[in-house]
């Protein structure tokens, strides 16, 4: 059977307008003197990534979502490991970040998936568990793992391999509606992680701000609907809490911590802190009822910060998530893996090992928005593209999130165990479920999807 | 009730009438209206009907950030060649049962019938392992051969066939031609109104066809226009400029081509119905 | 050879057609006769064949091994194994496919006859002397060529529950906005809207094709005979178009079953499944959760359903012909 013509790897890889195209648009333009400036940054700065590795040929198909920075910054990217491999060439394949996952599984199962795909860490563990990705221990050995935080190495490791690499992170944090928070006489906003408000002192801003807003606005709404159902978590670890017990199989959740946890977020609700409609299921994300000035404040990633700067024409600022026992956040961002069934496993390695550089890392953080997974860039900090100055309260958030809760994560069942808190917290939040029979049904639902 | 005169109440039924149109219009020039419309205007609450500052921004957005031409060709050459598959199958098959007598025509006739009605859900699983199988998943070809799996045609062409005065056969057969010359020299020329129908149907549902592309097409290049429409739901959100402007071009070519033929598409609308 | 008047098709007298194809008469001896219909059997399949083969293989096929998949039971990556009904016991107990099932039905049960209503209430209307005629028929047609996506997509826009201009002019006029999106009764009626919009034309264009195939001189005589507008709406146009309201009502019907693109683009089946339809649940299941056995027994349940109207169609079209 014939197939589509396609551009050529070496046309993809060199971003020639494509057939149709009247010139360069904009985009193209970009990625070649991003190509071009990634290349000569790093020949400056003494050293083409990949360390010693020698050069490999072919080439390998890449399928990701993306915002149009993340994809620019994907591209330098490609563009930087193909000029350190000459012969070398990934072809991009963007794609709605919906139909994201069901594309892979299509493509999976007609054997015509990509070589190496963006995942979350939460899907990472479903498919590492179901077998679907490259196991990279004969190419990635611990002293590689070295570059990244521990809770991040961990994060992409599934019964002690590692299947992938962090590519960047996220976090969740507190923004803020400076008019908002001033008329309400709130003015001692943590600025340093030790000082973040415990959650009795997040009660308190809360219970003031809910004593001086009128009816149809709120203190704040957080951003656990549909798939960020798992920032819940958040809650759970800021107790010291876990939902799955070392041996990741056996539920944890019904415990002090989980109580602590489900009891302080369903009095969000009761005492209308939050928006009747933002719990779980709702469909309006937490950040939109932000820019309307229906809430004072919010809780966002990093990824937002662009967007906020764009459109918002108000003074706003940022401050750490509450901590209780101590301080807890999501696990959020995304790392790159690559499929099980890939005939290039040496090359899709090279240019994960290549994406995890310092200097292709920090390109694509400041660029996206997002944080570093290399403890160096923890360290020194990064610029964000918008709002630098708010970078450092993300990265300090992001050190919150444990080895351990990473390592819960990771496990295989997590799409499933989303579902279950998806459901029960609903029943919780607005369907007036008691927390003994919401933490029951979470933990029961728990054991089922770890059986599977 | 036809009536000669403007009869009672005109003015109520001018009325009626022009509301209707203006509420089957509305969208349609809300949908050009917001593609002209500046991203802030947009989010505002206010109620004007047309933008204050109209800007092309819009369409500037869309074209930079995704591949519109390389979808718009993709639903181009793929429309072009379910086309030509559907059109000249559907018109042989067409003169089959309409002159031809043969064994079994009955039967194969209610089946066909019958996949008419069949929503693509109910065989999607088994086209999916099947178009695999073939080795055709994720290109054109998955996408073409499904979707030219198409009785309707056969129906209308069937029906206008008919019409052809079998005298008209019956004595070129007389004097020797063969089937194939028959349907050649004497057929298809008659067929000229029914081409046009039928061409001008299988491309409107192909261009407009969702479903199916939706699960067998997995890469960005070989997109079609519903489904990149799909993509800017996504990307764009609430942000209803950039998504309007991309579903202007979409149906653009639609609405000029039923605007050129409207009286071929009312004929095939009104014959057997649309898919 | 020039276009012929159009007119109202029979839903099954295509069907009853074949039965009575004219049968060319020929004083052919038998012979001649059996080798010249073993010839034109030859040509028929040549001709039906390429057809034949594409939709045997892409229609045909996928039906029976949908029966087969239906009974097995799949991960969506290995192959299944074979569990015989289980499929469809679970069918049974499971409230989200009565739901879709409900929905599905309440969605017809809404759209059918308020769109042929409308239909015939256009037709008639565009039948009697207006200004611009041609225009507005256009314009009520239009919506029809537009896709099920675009069409979606523009009514997300229209009812968008924080910026839709919907809502903005329900506010101004002071009844307040409704929240389209987020509950589950505005969220269905924003899908039955929609659908009318789109479907309205395609009724219209029946039905006055159907209006101008009554002969005049039913109402003639019926005015003469004193009878009021009304009155000869009731007795003489209703009944005349009885041909076109049953196609009609097949065509609507087996529609509003099928109806994927604008519930998946305008409402992604919620909020909750309050849109979910079974079209909807089926591809869910099938590609987002990968239960493709599951699917496919969904999909035999949209087969049965069908079936059992073309089977409705097919006998009742028999009693269904009207003549002056």
């Amino acid at each position: 059977m014939s197939r589509p013509r396609r551009l050529s790897s070496i046309q993809q890889s060199q971003k020639l307008p494509r057939p149709g195209t009247s010139g360069w648009s904009r985009r193209e333009v970009l990625g070649l003197f991003g190509g071009v400036g990634a290349t000569a940054f790093v020949a400056g700065c003494g050293g083409f990534g990949g360390s010693g590795d020698d050069a490999v040929e072919g080439q390998i198909t890449f399928t990701t979502w993306g915002t149009d920075a993340e994809l620019e910054g994907f591209e330098r990217t490609i563009a930087g490991w193909s000029d350190a491999n000459p012969g070398a060439s990934v072809r991009l394949n963007a794609v709605p970040f919906a139909q994201m996952f069901e594309n892979i599984d299509a493509q999976l199962q007609s054997n015509t998936a990509p070589d190496i795909f963006r995942v979350d860490y939460d899907n990472l563990g479903t498919y590492a568990g179901r077998g679907q990705l490259l196991d990279m221990s004969s190419f990635f050995d611990d002293a590689f793992g070295e570059r990244f935080s521990e809770a991040m190495w961990q994060a992409v490791k599934f019964d002690g391999n590692p299947y992938g690499v962090p590519h960047h992170t996220d976090t969740s944090l507190i923004l803020y509606n400076t008019r908002m928070m001033t008329e309400a006489g709130i003015t001692d906003i943590p600025t340093t992680l030790d000082t973040a408000w415990s959650w009795d002192e997040f009660e308190d801003v809360a219970a003031t701000l809910r004593g001086q807003l009128p009816d149809d606005q709120y203190p704040f709404a957080y951003n656990w609907q549909a798939s960020g159902v798992t920032r819940w978590l958040s809650w759970l670890f800021q107790s010291d809490g876990r939902f799955l017990a070392e041996d990741l199989v056996t539920p944890a959740i019904d415990s002090d911590a989980g109580r602590a946890a489900v009891d302080f977020t369903k009095s969000f609700f009761d005492k209308q802190f939050v928006p009747p409609n933002s719990s779980t299921k709702a469909t309006t994300f937490a950040n939109e009822f932000w820019y309307a000035e229906t809430t004072a404040m919010t809780f966002a990633g990093a990824f937002l910060l662009p967007d906020a700067n764009e459109v918002l024409d108000w003074e706003w600022g940022a401050t750490y998530s509450p901590q209780n026992v101590r301080g807890g956040g999501d696990l959020g961002g995304n790392a790159l893996v690559a499929t099980a069934n890939t005939e290039q496993g040496e090359l899709a390695a090279s240019f994960l090992r290549y994406a995890t550089e310092q200097e292709p890392m920090r390109d694509f953080c400041a660029a996206s928005s997002l944080l570093p997974t290399r403890r160096d860039l923890i360290e020194s900090g990064i610029d964000l593209q918008a709002r630098p100055e708010l970078g450092r309260f993300f990265l300090e958030q992001a050190t919150t999130v444990q080895p351990s809760d990473a390592e819960q994560i990771a496990s295989a069942s997590m799409a499933e165990i989303n579902l279950v808190l998806s459901d029960e917290l609903e029943q919780a939040f607005v369907g007036g479920q008691s927390t003994d029979d919401t933490l029951a049904n979470i933990a029961a639902g728990i054991a089922e999807a770890t059986e599977r | 009730m036809t009536m000669s005169r403007r009869g009672s109440w005109y003015k109520t039924r001018v009325t009626i009438a022009v509301a209707s149109c203006a509420v089957m219009l509305f969208p349609l020039y809300w949908m050009v209206a917001v593609s002209f419309t500046s991203s802030r205007e947009v989010r505002s609450r206010s109620l004007r009907l047309w933008p204050s500052d109209p800007t092309l921004d819009n369409f500037q957005r869309v074209f930079d950030r995704f591949p519109v031409w390389t979808w718009f060709g993709n639903s181009v050459a793929i429309a072009v060649v379910v086309t030509l598959i559907t059109v000249s199958f559907n018109l042989m098959a067409g003169y089959a049962f309409a002159h031809l007598r043969f064994r079994g025509s009955g039967v194969f006739f209610i089946v066909l019938l019958s996949t008419m009605m069949l929503p693509v859900q109910v065989i999607m699983v088994p086209q999916f392992e099947l178009v695999t199988r073939l080795g055709i998943y994720g290109t054109y070809w998955g996408v073409i051969l499904p979707t030219a799996a198409s009785a309707f045609g056969i129906f209308l062409a069937r029906q206008f066939i008919i019409g052809i005065p079998r005298e008209l056969i019956e004595a070129a057969r007389i004097d020797g031609a063969g089937h194939l010359r028959v349907f050649v020299s004497i057929v298809l020329p008659m067929c000229k109104p029914l081409i046009a129908v039928l061409t001008l149907l299988t491309v409107l549902s192909t261009w407009n066809d969702f479903a199916w592309p939706l699960i067998a097409l997995k890469e960005n290049d070989l997109f079609t226009l519903p489904i990149g429409l799909l993509y800017l739901q996504g990307e764009f959100g609430a942000d209803y400029g950039g998504i309007m402007a991309f579903a202007l071009i979409s149906v653009l070519p639609m609405v000029v081509l039923f605007l050129a033929f409207q009286r071929y598409f009312v004929q095939g609308f009104s014959r057997s119905g649309i898919r | 050879m020039t276009d012929t008047a159009v007119a109202p098709p029979h839903g099954g007298a295509a069907a009853t057609e074949v039965a009575d194809a004219p049968r060319a008469s020929n004083g052919k001896r038998p012979r001649e006769r059996s080798r010249r219909s073993l010839n034109e059997t030859i040509a028929a399949y040549s001709f039906f064949g390429p057809n034949l083969v594409v939709i045997g293989m892409f229609l045909l096929v996928p039906v029976v091994w949908a029966i087969v998949i239906s009974l097995q039971t799949t991960d969506g990556f290995g192959s299944g194994e074979f569990v015989g009904a289980e499929n469809y016991q679970t069918l049974v107990n499971d409230a989200d496919f009565w739901r879709a099932t409900f929905n599905t039905v309440l969605f017809t049960a809404i759209i059918v006859p308020v769109s042929l209503a409308i239909g015939l209430g256009l037709a008639v209307l565009l039948n009697s002397v207006l200004p611009a005629r041609p225009v507005l028929r256009t314009i009520i047609i239009v919506p029809m060529v537009i896709s099920g996506v675009a069409t979606g997509l523009m009514g997300e826009m229209v009812f968008d529950q924080n910026t839709g201009i919907v809502n903005r002019f329900l506010e101004a006029v002071g009844v307040g906005a409704v929240s389209w999106q987020s509950e589950g009764g505005p969220a269905f009626a924003t899908v039955v809207l929609v659908t009318l919009w789109w479907r309205i034309g395609f009724n219209m264009v029946i039905y006055l094709a159907g209006l101008q195939s009554i002969g005049p001189h039913l109402y003639e005589a019926a005015r003469i005979d004193g009878a009021g507008a009304w009155a000869q709406f009731r007795n003489i146009t209703v009944p005349m178009l009885g041909p076109s309201t049953f196609f009609l009502l097949i065509m609507n019907v087996i529609y509003s079953l099928k109806v994927f693109d604008i519930v998946y683009v305008l409402t992604g089946g919620g909020p909750g499944n309050s849109t979910s339809v079974l079209v909807t649940y089926a591809y869910e299941t099938g590609f987002v959760v990968r239960n493709q056995g599951y699917a496919a027994a969904i999909g035999i349940v949209l087969l049965v359903l069908t079936l059992l109207f073309t089977a409705a169609q097919w006998k009742l079209s028999r009693t269904r012909d009207l003549v002056e």
